[in-house]
């Protein structure tokens, strides 16, 4: 689904910011880009939107190189979801910014083709759709915004920082609803998040990036569990595998608070009396 | 110290009030993380701190913020300003120079501080903020980490006594995020200023802060003591707070063996919780 073959890129005038990546994404993988800030994560998704184009290597999505084929029909298949959703909304009520969206990416549908998917993504999302984008909440814009990107029905969803700013709920609203697209339609989600315990309850794969290289790829799990990587990635894995790796042995294997009170009771239950 | 007595605040032209019947104190010193939801009141309480409430936004106030002994409502925001440092989530918008120094110096000239001693607060504001070496830099070639540092240095050169900070790290990563909150300890513990944070970040809050506000639909449903707060894991879930998960860990093994656990904050922590328990 996504392809890239030793890619470079550098921005004009500084040093290069990805360097010779090669991964390979499949359809309906849920995939989480980490790294440190100028690790080269955006410059990644950018290069996978098609937003730019790579100075060595290619980029093919669905088999189609990015070199050549229009942001028309990139706009069809590939969704971003950015961080600030103020950067994407520019209509006034809710309705009118899903239909610009729309009209932009599939305007040779007929009219009332269109209408009728965004009266169904509004409802999906629970708008009634004569909301003023502006005077809503930060995490309800974000929801427009992903309602927007949705509704053109992409195959590939990318988010940058998509929970930034947002509070616990709000996250866990805009997560879960990707999470059901990831699941139920197959959409294949290539996410950077900052957010370790986001990335390790929603994203099944991750890739990790230092300086411009691909330094990592594998199961989330297995990645938060690689210590070296993690140092020279310098992050910071979600808590509870941050324990069990101090821990050690059986703890290693756990990732939920639950999990590790379990093998925290059965491992004094083995000893007998706790020594307090 | 700071004292808040009762407040309930309106916006003109809202109905629903943004605070309602807000008793808080922080000690001089203190070092408060203020926490909620979206939309639970959290930045209008840093405004009625720092005295932008009412004298900026107004609205219906009732109760009263005294900061050092003056009271909001009466004391010009001028005077208001000396005593109280704000700190802003979106830093592009505080910044106004194209140099660091440039930066610093603004302030202190608006506050009529002597020509013969800003240079020597320029120094020591830039030590204390730890971008001593930023000085001559243009801001423009600065990460967001190092420019909310900038904001920071440009706030406590004018030395308030208290630093209220809206949401400091809300567009910083990881790293960045902490060197802030570090920034903020040691400027609590070596200068004595009082700290008041809101922030999204539990993780860092539960870290640095040594007293919690929780904020829930304009009301404060828990406040004290960070640790005793966290004991309450379950009701700051259901506010929409979601606790670190190793406090979540505290809770369950708390209930599992009967017994109260300690409530850990971080790593080291949790490590010797756990510990205790295996043979």
């Amino acid at each position: 689904m996504i392809q890239l073959e030793h890619v470079h890129f550098a921005y004009p005038a500084q040093g290069p910011s990805v360097q010779d990546v090669s991964f390979h994404i499949r359809k309906g993988e849920f995939v989480a880009l980490l790294g440190a800030n100028g690790a080269g994560k955006t410059t990644t998704v950018r290069l996978i939107d098609g937003l730019i184009r790579p100075t060595a290597g290619r980029v093919l999505i669905h088999g189609m190189d990015t070199a050549t084929t229009s942001v028309s029909q990139r706009a069809r298949m590939v969704g971003f979801l950015f961080q600030n959703p103020d950067r994407q909304i520019c209509k006034n009520t809710v309705r009118e910014e899903i239909l610009f969206g729309l009209k932009a990416t599939r305007g040779e549908e007929d009219e009332s083709r269109l209408q009728a998917r965004t009266e169904e993504i509004l409802a999906d999302f629970s708008f009634t759709g004569d909301e003023e984008p502006f005077s809503l909440s930060r995490g309800q814009r974000q929801r427009v915004a992903l309602a927007s990107v949705l509704a053109i029905e992409p195959e590939i969803l990318i988010l940058d920082e998509p929970t930034t700013g947002l509070d616990y709920l709000e996250c866990c609203h805009i997560m879960d609803h990707i999470r059901r697209m990831n699941e139920e339609k197959q959409v294949t989600v290539v996410m950077v998040c900052h957010d370790m315990e986001v990335v390790l309850d929603y994203a099944q794969r991750a890739l990790v990036m230092a300086g411009g290289k691909l330094l990592a790829d594998g199961p989330v799990r297995e990645i938060f569990r690689n210590n070296p990587v993690m140092e020279l990635a310098s992050i910071l894995p979600p808590q509870i595998i941050g324990l069990g790796q101090r821990l050690g042995g059986a703890f290693a294997e756990e990732d939920s608070p639950a999990g590790m009170a379990g093998a925290i009771l059965a491992a004094a239950g083995k000893g007998g009396k706790r020594d307090e | 110290m700071i004292h808040i007595e009762d407040l309930s605040f309106t916006y003109r032209g809202e109905t629903r009030p943004a605070l309602e019947h807000i008793t808080l104190t922080v000690p001089d010193g203190g070092f408060l993380g203020i926490i909620g939801p979206a939309g639970a009141g959290k930045t209008t309480l840093a405004r009625a701190i720092s005295g932008i409430i009412p004298h900026h936004y107004p609205g219906d106030y009732y109760g009263s913020v005294t900061v050092n002994g003056l009271d909001t409502v009466d004391t010009p925001l001028i005077d208001l300003s000396r005593q109280v440092g704000m700190v802003f989530q979106d830093v592009e918008s505080q910044i106004i120079s194209s140099v660091v120094e440039d930066e610093i110096l603004y302030g202190l000239e608006n506050f009529g501080v002597p020509k013969e001693e800003i240079p020597r607060r320029i120094d020591e504001a830039l030590r204390q903020a730890g971008i001593a070496d930023l000085r001559d830099r243009s801001i423009s070639s600065l990460s967001g980490g190092q420019r909310q540092k900038v904001a920071i240095a440009s706030i406590v050169a004018l030395r308030p006594r208290v630093l209220a900070l809206d949401e400091p790290t809300g567009e910083l990563d990881p790293r960045s995020s902490r060197q802030v909150f570090q920034l903020m300890k040691a400027l609590n513990e070596e200068t004595g200023i009082t700290v008041i944070i809101v922030e999204q970040k539990i993780m860092l809050l539960c870290e640095f802060a040594r007293q919690l506000a929780v904020l829930s639909g304009g009301r404060i449903c828990r406040q004290g003591e960070t640790r005793e707060v966290l004991a309450h894991a379950e009701e700051l879930e259901n506010v929409g707070v979601n606790c670190p998960r190793v406090v979540t860990l505290s809770r369950i093994l708390t209930e599992k063996t009967g017994e109260q656990q300690p409530v850990c904050v971080n790593l080291d922590e949790a490590e010797k919780m756990a510990r205790r328990f295996i043979p």
